[in-house]
């Protein structure tokens, strides 16, 4: 770790961020739906926890994997990290610098959506513990999938499956599936389901779950990183 | 003092002959050779120390503007030289504040260089580092290797074209099959009152320059002749962008020649000079000339030569 490195990076993909129209669209997105559905709402009545979530999860999805994966990726197919790397170690120090801005950015778009829609469900110590964590569940699996992809072009296509598989998960209630089914009961173990759940009980469980989750993104970010750095 | 050396242990290769190269910090070395075995003398230098290689196959950030980019790869690989200096040194001050993808090839080029020198890394190996790049960017590059030199830096330089090796190059190899071999950086030691001596030149027409295209043997007309150069010990007309053997030597066809205009501008070459465009004149006090061919071509003009030059041209 070299903080000079790492402030070298950070200072860089901001200024990279801002020039970059696509990344730039991307808080956008939650943004313009936090405005759509509070409109949609009666006005005083606060929305429903589900529709929340589903700005939360979109948030997430959208901008922290997939800005992550974004950066990544156009430097692995510009070739710009040739002659950067020397070591594992700077290798560290890129993703770190990129965890950074991609952090920034995600905080500030979804404090804006979250004012948008109604910011008091979150003022409790467990559902701040229960953001972060799905923020690193998010952005472990964003810089996992940008360490293989070779091309903007691919990660649009990995985007799709984080997008509905875990940033849309409370939408599976709409699906018109019976409460009891397999799949529902699955995708109620899902990180964002267990996010929800934190509002309806008052137990820890939830975050014990989406700390499983979280050690499993780990992991798997830890294989892609060994595979391409052994692979050079 | 620092050294490089590439030795019999380094190449491990079928393709490329066995040879020792002992790069010292206090010149800089060029390499001239073919492409392929170009190719495969990179390869070698990477597989052995993983000596990263200038070959601008690296990517820059193109949204990002020059000034930014320079400033990224500055704090990144922690080079003492301040920015201005750099840019200064680059030549990048006029385009500091653009963006990169708005840029010409050859100020990229130029951020380039300066991407690899604040790399600092030891000893530099540059691959075609002046291939179609403006004059400009080449004095930059000439200055740069000074200051690598200034620095105790080994660089070696690996160019396809002779003219560039004899340009860059303190001391300039040739490769090849058969192996590695010095060319030869005149300083004139063969007079230049000898070229003067006193022949009264025979019949001025009807005469032909014979040479070989597989086996049919062809006759040029003097003024079509754009520069002959001496490729291993054998004439090689050149025309445009094509090249002919001769039969004779290089000395040979030079007094032939000589009332026709021609002039040994080098060593190794004989150049027609109503056909040259342009003197340049490069930072480190050294010469080459333009000549007027679809390819623009430059060779190099000895030191010893250009008082000479100016006085056929009346230029003093």
């Amino acid at each position: 770790m070299n903080v000079q490195r790492i402030s070298a990076i950070f200072e860089k993909d901001m200024k990279d961020f801002m020039k970059n129209m696509m990344l730039l669209m991307m808080p956008v997105i939650p943004i313009v739906l936090a405005l759509l559905y509070s409109r949609m709402g009666d006005g005083d009545k606060e929305l429903p926890i589900l529709i929340i979530y589903l700005v939360v999860g979109v948030t997430f999805s959208a901008v922290t994997s997939s800005v992550m994966m974004t950066m990544m990726a156009e430097e692995n197919e510009k070739k710009t990290l040739r002659g950067l790397i020397l070591s594992p170690a700077s290798f560290l120090d890129i993703i770190i610098g990129k965890s950074l801005v991609t952090g920034l950015i995600t905080f500030i778009s979804l404090t804006v959506s979250l004012a948008i829609i109604g910011i008091e469900p979150f003022l409790s110590i467990r559902a701040i513990l229960g953001l972060i964590l799905l923020f690193l569940f998010f952005l472990f699996l964003g810089i996992g999938i940008g360490l293989f992809s070779k091309s903007l072009a691919a990660t649009s296509a990995y985007l799709m499956p984080i997008m509905f598989l875990f940033g849309f998960t409370p939408m599976i209630q709409f699906l018109g599936i019976a409460e009891d089914s397999m799949a529902i009961k699955i995708a109620g173990a899902f990180p964002i389901m267990q996010a929800m759940e934190l509002h309806d009980s008052a137990s820890w469980l939830p975050l014990g779950i989406i700390t499983i989750w979280v050690i499993g993104a780990v992991l798997f970010m830890y294989v892609c990183f060994k595979r391409t750095t052994t692979d050079d | 003092m620092a050294h490089f050396k590439i030795d019999y242990d380094m190449i491990n290769s079928t393709s490329l002959p066995t040879f020792s190269l002992t790069i010292d910090d206090s010149y800089v070395a060029a390499i001239y050779s073919d492409t392929d075995i170009q190719a495969e003398l990179v390869k070698v230098l990477q597989n052995n120390g993983h000596i990263p290689i200038f070959d601008q196959e690296d990517g820059l950030y193109q949204r990002l503007t020059v000034e930014a980019n320079i400033a990224f790869y500055h704090k990144w690989f922690g080079c003492q030289t301040p920015i201005p200096e750099i840019l200064v040194l680059f030549e990048l001050q006029s385009c500091a504040k653009t963006s990169l993808h708005m840029c010409s090839a050859s100020d990229v080029r130029r951020v380039h260089y300066a991407k690899y020198f604040m790399s600092g890394v030891s000893p530099m190996v540059f691959r075609e580092p002046i291939h179609g790049v403006d004059i400009r960017t080449i004095n930059t590059f000439i200055n740069m290797l000074q200051k690598l030199k200034d620095h105790h830096m080994p660089v070696l330089v690996l160019v396809s074209n002779m003219e560039h090796a004899l340009l860059l190059g303190d001391a300039a190899y040739k490769l090849q099959k058969s192996g590695l071999q010095p060319i030869e950086i005149d300083d004139g030691e063969e007079e230049v009152s000898d070229i003067k001596s006193s022949r009264t030149p025979t019949i001025a027409s009807l005469f032909k320059i014979p040479a070989k295209v597989d086996e049919k043997m062809i006759l040029f007309d003097p003024p079509e002749i754009d520069y002959i150069e001496s490729q291993d010990g054998k004439a090689m007309l050149v025309i445009n962008d094509e090249s002919y053997a001769m039969d004779s030597t290089l000395a040979e066809i030079e007094k032939k020649l000589e009332v026709y205009g021609f002039y040994r501008c080098h060593r190794s070459y004989i150049v027609n000079l109503q056909k040259v465009r342009e003197i340049i004149t490069w930072s480190k006090n050294t010469y080459s000339l333009k000549i007027d061919n679809t390819l623009q071509s430059t060779i190099p003009l000895s030191r010893t030569k250009i008082q000479d030059i100016q006085e056929k041209f009346s230029l003093k």
